[in-house]
C-alpha cells in the first residue's frame, strides 16, 4: 500500500518543481510553450511559476554586455594604415525579438562583429588619421624652458568623438530590429601599422636631431654674443676712463694756466718782471760747461769794462 | 582579479530538498537523513562578512538586503544566496605594466604589456604611457547587476579614455609639462564613463607612471638633453670669461682716472705755489726795482758765467766777427782785447 503511494507522490513533486523557476537579478526571461512565446518577457527577479512540462524557460542577460573587436588594420582617408582595436557595450532590450532574430549570445556577437567592424571601417576610411586620434582643437600647453621642443597641433574638423558618434548612430539603426541596443562604441587602441610605425619613429628621431642641433648652435651663438658683449664692454670701460682722465687733466691745466696768468698778468710791471725772472732762470739752465759765449761789450755785464761809466 | 567573490553566472532552478520523506527502510535511515538535512541547514544559513566587504543577499535570485560586516543568518538550502563585494577596499588596475612582486624592491614587468602603453599623441608621434587607476566600488548593486565583466569593461574604458586624452596632446605635453593635467583629465572623463555605464565605480585617482618615448626613439631624446647641457656649458664658459675680464678692466679704468686726478692736483698746486712765489717776489721787487733787477742779473751771471768755457767779448762796434773766431772748445787764448 505504501509502495503504491510513492509513485504519484514523486510525480507530483516533480511537477511542482518543474512549475517553479528563479529569475536572477541580472536576468530576464521569456517563456515558450511548444516553442511559441507566451506572454510578456519577465524582467523582475524572484521565484516564478509556469505550466510544468509544456512551458520552457529562456534566460537572457539584462546587464550591459561586452563586445570586443579584433584589432583591424584599416586604411584612413590619407592612405595610412592604422590598427584599430575597439570595444562596445550593448544590452538586450527586447528579449523576444532577440530570441527570434539572434537565438543566443553567440549569434548576437557574430552579428555585432559584422555590423560594428563594417561601420568602423567605413568611418575610418572617411577621415584622416589625425581626426581619429584627436578629439578637440585645444591649444597645447607649451613649456617655457624648451621653446624649440614645442610642437603645434594641426586643426581638425570633426575628431574622434564625432567619428565615434557616427559609428554608433549607424550601428544603432542596423541593430534596431534585433532587440538589442548599443550603448556606445569606443576606440580602445589606435596605432600605426608596423611599417608606418617605423617611419614615424624615423621622423621622430630626425625631429629630435633637429632640436639637438638647434640647441648646439644656439649655445655657440649665445657664447659668441657674450664674448662680443665682453669686448664691447672692455672698450667702453677703457675709453670712458681715458676720456674722464683727459678731462680731469685738461681742467687742471686750464686751472693752472689761469692761476699763472692771475699772478703774472696783473700789470705791465709784473709782466716785465716775470719775463726778466724767467730769462734769468733760462740762463741758468741753458748755459753750462759746453757752451761758448760771445759777449758784446755793450752787454750789461761788460758795460763797465768798456766805458767805466 | 579583485572581484573574485562576485558570482556572475547562469542561474539555475533552486534545488528544494525533499523534506517529507516517505518512511521506508526503518527508523535508522530516517534519523540519518534528518541529521544530514539539519547539518546542511545549519551550514547554509550562517555566513560572515569581512570588515572591508558588504554582503548582497539574494532570495531566489532577487536582491533583498545588504548586510554589514559580521556573522549573519540567511534562509538555508539556497533560498538565499550571498554575494560579497569589497566596498571598503581601494582597488587598483595597472596599465602598461604589472607589479610582479610588491614590497621594498618592487619588481615590474613591462615587456609583455607594451601594447597597452603604446599610444599616439595629437601630433602623430608615439609615446609609451604607463598608468595606474585607483578606484572603489560605491554602489555594489550596480557593480553586480548593471554590467557583465565589470573589470574588463573598466579596463577597456580606462584605455580608451587615456588614449583619447593623450590623442589630444602634443608629445611634449605627454612627456613633460602635461603629466598632471593628463591624469586629472583622464580621471574626470573616466568617472563620466563609469557613471554612464552604471558600473557603481568611483575613480579615486589616476596616476601616471613612466611616460617615455618609444624605445627606438629614446636615444635621440637623450641626445637632445645632451645638446641642451652642451648649450648651457658653452654659455657658462663665455659668461665666466666675461666675469673674469670685465671687473679687471673696470679696476684698471678707475686707476687711470685716479692718476689723472692726482696729476690735476699736482698741476694746480704747483701753479698756486709758483704764483704765490712770484707774487711774493714781485711785492719785494716793487719796493726797489732797479737794484733788485741788477742784483738778480748779476747773481745769475755770477753763477752762470764761470761754467761757460769759451767766452769771447767783442767790442760793440766790431763787425764781421767770424774771421777771427775759433770756435773749437779748448781755445784758451784771449780773444779780442
Amino acid at each position: 500500500m505504501k509502495g503504491l503511494l510513492i509513485v504519484p507522490v514523486v510525480i507530483l513533486l516533480l511537477l511542482v518543481l518543474n512549475s517553479m523557476y528563479v529569475v536572477q537579478e541580472q536576468h530576464q526571461v521569456i517563456i515558450t510553450q511548444f516553442g511559441k512565446p507566451v506572454g510578456a518577457p519577465i524582467t523582475s527577479p524572484g521565484l516564478k511559476f509556469k505550466l510544468p512540462m509544456v512551458q520552457k524557460v529562456h534566460r537572457f542577460e539584462k546587464r550591459f554586455l561586452e563586445w570586443d573587436g579584433d584589432p583591424n588594420e584599416l586604411p584612413t582617408r590619407d592612405k595610412r594604415f592604422i590598427s584599430v582595436d575597439s570595444y562596445a557595450r550593448w544590452r538586450i532590450t527586447d528579449p523576444l525579438l532577440y530570441f527570434q532574430r539572434l537565438k543566443n549570445e553567440t549569434g548576437a556577437q557574430t552579428r555585432l562583429d559584422d555590423i560594428l567592424d563594417g561601420e568602423i571601417r567605413n568611418a575610418i576610411a572617411k577621415y584622416d588619421v589625425v581626426e581619429v586620434v584627436r578629439s578637440t582643437n585645444r591649444e597645447p600647453q607649451q613649456s617655457e624652458a624648451l621653446e624649440e621642443d614645442n610642437t603645434f597641433l594641426s586643426q581638425i574638423s570633426s575628431g574622434r568623438n564625432v567619428i565615434r558618434e557616427e559609428v554608433l548612430a549607424n550601428a544603432r539603426t542596423r541593430t534596431a530590429d534585433l532587440g538589442i541596443e548599443i550603448l556606445d562604441v569606443e576606440f580602445k587602441r589606435i596605432n600605426y601599422e608596423a611599417e608606418v610605425q617605423r617611419k614615424v619613429y624615423e621622423r621622430m628621431i630626425s625631429e629630435r636631431q633637429r632640436i639637438a642641433e638647434r640647441f648646439r648652435s644656439e649655445g655657440e651663438g649665445e657664447a659668441f654674443r657674450i664674448r662680443g658683449e665682453k669686448d664691447r664692454e672692455l672698450l667702453r670701460v677703457r675709453s670712458e676712463a681715458y676720456r674722464e682722465a683727459q678731462e680731469i687733466k685738461g681742467n687742471a691745466d686750464a686751472e693752472a694756466t689761469r692761476i699763472y696768468a692771475g699772478a703774472y698778468d696783473k700789470s705791465a710791471d709784473t709782466r716785465s718782471f716775470y719775463e726778466f725772472l724767467k730769462t734769468m732762470e733760462t740762463y741758468r739752465t741753458v748755459l753750462d760747461g759746453q757752451s761758448s759765449l760771445v759777449l758784446s761789450t755793450d752787454a750789461d755785464i761788460y758795460r763797465f769794462l768798456k766805458g767805466g761809466r | 582579479m579583485t572581484n573574485g567573490n562576485v558570482g556572475g553566472g547562469g542561474g539555475h532552478g533552486p534545488q528544494i530538498p525533499e523534506i517529507k520523506l516517505p518512511r521506508f527502510g526503518g527508523n535508522g535511515l530516517r534519523t540519518v537523513v534528518v541529521l544530514v538535512l539539519a547539518v546542511i541547514a545549519v551550514t547554509t544559513s550562517f555566513y560572515t562578512i569581512d570588515p572591508e566587504e558588504t554582503g548582497m543577499v539574494l532570495r531566489f535570485g532577487q536582491y533583498v538586503r545588504s548586510t554589514e560586516p559580521g556573522l549573519h543568518f540567511k534562509f538555508p538550502f539556497g533560498v538565499e544566496r550571498v554575494l560579497k563585494v569589497p566596498i571598503q577596499r581601494q582597488l587598483k588596475e595597472e596599465f602598461g605594466f604589472r607589479t610582479l612582486k610588491a614590497g621594498i624592491n618592487t619588481q615590474y614587468s613591462t615587456r609583455e604589456y607594451a601594447d597597452e602603453a603604446n599610444m599616439l599623441t595629437g601630433d602623430l608621434n608615439a609615446a609609451m604611457v604607463e598608468w595606474v587607476v585607483q578606484y572603489r566600488i560605491v554602489d555594489p548593486y550596480r557593480y553586480l547587476f548593471q554590467v557583465r565583466n565589470v573589470n574588463e569593461t573598466f579596463r577597456d574604458m580606462s584605455e580608451a579614455v587615456m588614449r583619447r586624452v593623450v590623442g589630444d596632446r602634443t608629445v611634449n605635453e605627454v612627456l613633460t609639462v602635461g603629466r598632471a593635467e593628463i591624469a586629472l583629465a583622464v580621471q574626470s572623463d573616466l568617472q563620466v564613463l563609469c557613471d554612464q555605464y552604471e558600473t557603481g565605480i568611483k575613480v579615486d585617482q589616476v596616476v601616471l607612471q613612466d611616460v617615455n618615448p618609444p624605445d627606438p626613439v629614446k636615444p635621440s631624446f637623450n641626445a637632445v638633453n645632451e645638446a641642451q647641457q652642451e648649450k648651457e656649458k658653452l654659455i657658462n664658459q663665455a659668461q665666466s670669461e666675461y666675469n673674469r675680464e670685465i671687473p679687471k678692466a673696470q679696476g684698471a679704468a678707475q686707476q687711470t682716472v685716479q692718476e689723472a686726478e692726482g696729476y690735476a692736483l699736482d698741476r694746480v698746486n704747483r701753479a698756486k705755489g709758483d704764483a704765490a712765489l712770484f707774487t711774493a717776489l714781485y711785492e719785494a721787487y716793487r719796493l726797489s726795482p732797479d737794484v733788485t733787477r741788477t742784483r738778480l742779473y748779476l747773481e745769475t751771471m755770477n753763477e752762470v758765467l764761470p761754467q761757460v768755457q769759451g767766452k769771447v767779448v767783442v767790442d760793440e762796434d766790431l763787425k764781421g766777427l767770424l774771421p777771427l773766431l775759433n770756435l773749437t772748445p779748448p781755445a784758451k787764448k784771449d780773444g779780442g782785447k
